[in-house]
């Protein structure tokens, strides 16, 4: 199982589209810059939401208008992120599963998907101008740690 | 003294030097300026979605203004902060450098849309908060805002790919 992913790895990151991005002198760039653009609308959307819900930010605006308001944008700043990282990725497997920060990014993306899509729903019941409590101010520092700890993890792969 | 050679003084001062020769400040710094995006650019560009009554359309655009500019504040002033470090380390190459250049550029288009914006518009949000229109001036600054910004990113990143 494993050999077949590797050596299906290795067929897609010889395959002529992706070496000739990988090694354009263009390719990386436009790839990179994509993947920033994308992260900075998903992650401006996030910070909107999670001001809000601790009541610093936007509080004339209920929580489930907001998250509609949010929704469209951030899903496609996420696809672009997404998308972007996916090809950068078969664009050098061996690269990425050697490095650790980029392993620990993976871990905490899925937390913090997890976080974003369980946990947040369930207080979309929050209405305009209600004072947040406890509970809401420890799921927008959680929901905001593990956000930026992605990137930080993502930055780091360069460095590490 | 000339720019590069400014440029090139910069490089060599004790603050500059320091960065560069230490193993997690440049990583840092460069960290922290790629990670202030979202709260500088990014909910600049939350606004300008606003202007062009792309998202956020049901509510008061001076009262989204004032939220959303308090924030950014914080993310520019890091922003600018953590950018001048990075410039000072590597300003002889930045110099030179054709994307460097046109982000600068990009900049100061933004100001001077920001300032425009500010004069024009932002004295009058109150009433079209209470027609609902926004004009097509102030859509015009939003877009420009927008699109210029995605290319200040687009320059960011691709400069450090000829250093």
């Amino acid at each position: 199982m494993m050999l077949a992913l590797a050596s299906f790895l290795d067929w897609v990151a010889k395959s002529r589209w992706l070496v000739y991005i990988r090694d354009s002198s263009f390719g990386m760039p436009a790839l990179q810059s994509v993947h920033l653009v994308g992260l900075t609308i998903l992650l401006a959307a996030i910070l909107v939401l999670n001001l809000r819900l601790v009541g610093l930010s936007m509080v004339d605006w209920s929580i489930p208008s907001l998250v509609r308001q949010l929704k469209p944008w951030s899903v496609g700043a996420l696809t672009m992120v997404v998308a972007s990282g996916i090809i950068m990725f078969l664009g050098n497997p061996e690269k990425y599963l050697a490095s650790y920060p980029f392993l620990f990014k993976m871990t905490v993306l899925v937390f913090a998907i997890l976080s974003q899509f369980g946990v947040l729903r369930r207080l979309s019941t929050m209405e305009a101008g209600a004072t947040p409590g406890r509970r809401e101010i420890f799921v927008a520092g959680l929901s905001l740690t593990l956000w930026f700890t992605v990137g930080w993890a993502g930055r780091a792969i360069a460095f590490v | 003294m000339s720019l590069l050679g400014w440029c090139q003084w910069l490089e060599h001062t004790p603050l500059a030097t320091a960065i560069s020769e230490s193993d997690w400040l440049f990583p840092l710094i460069e960290g922290t300026h790629i990670m202030a995006l979202p709260l500088s650019v990014g909910l600049i560009v939350m606004f300008d979605l606003r202007l062009l009554g792309l998202a956020f359309r049901s509510g008061s655009t001076a009262k989204m203004m004032g939220d959303v500019v308090r924030w950014s504040k914080l993310g520019f002033s890091v922003m600018f902060t953590t950018g001048g470090l990075l410039f000072m380390t590597q300003a002889g190459k930045a110099y030179a450098n054709g994307f460097f250049r046109a982000k600068l550029i990009f900049l100061l288009m933004l100001g001077i849309n920001a300032v425009v914006y500010h004069a024009i518009f932002y004295p009058r949000m109150a009433e079209w908060d209470a027609t609902g229109r926004t004009p097509l001036g102030a859509r015009v600054c939003g877009a420009l805002s927008l699109v210029v910004w995605i290319g200040v990113i687009i320059c960011g990143r691709t400069m450090a790919y000829q250093f």
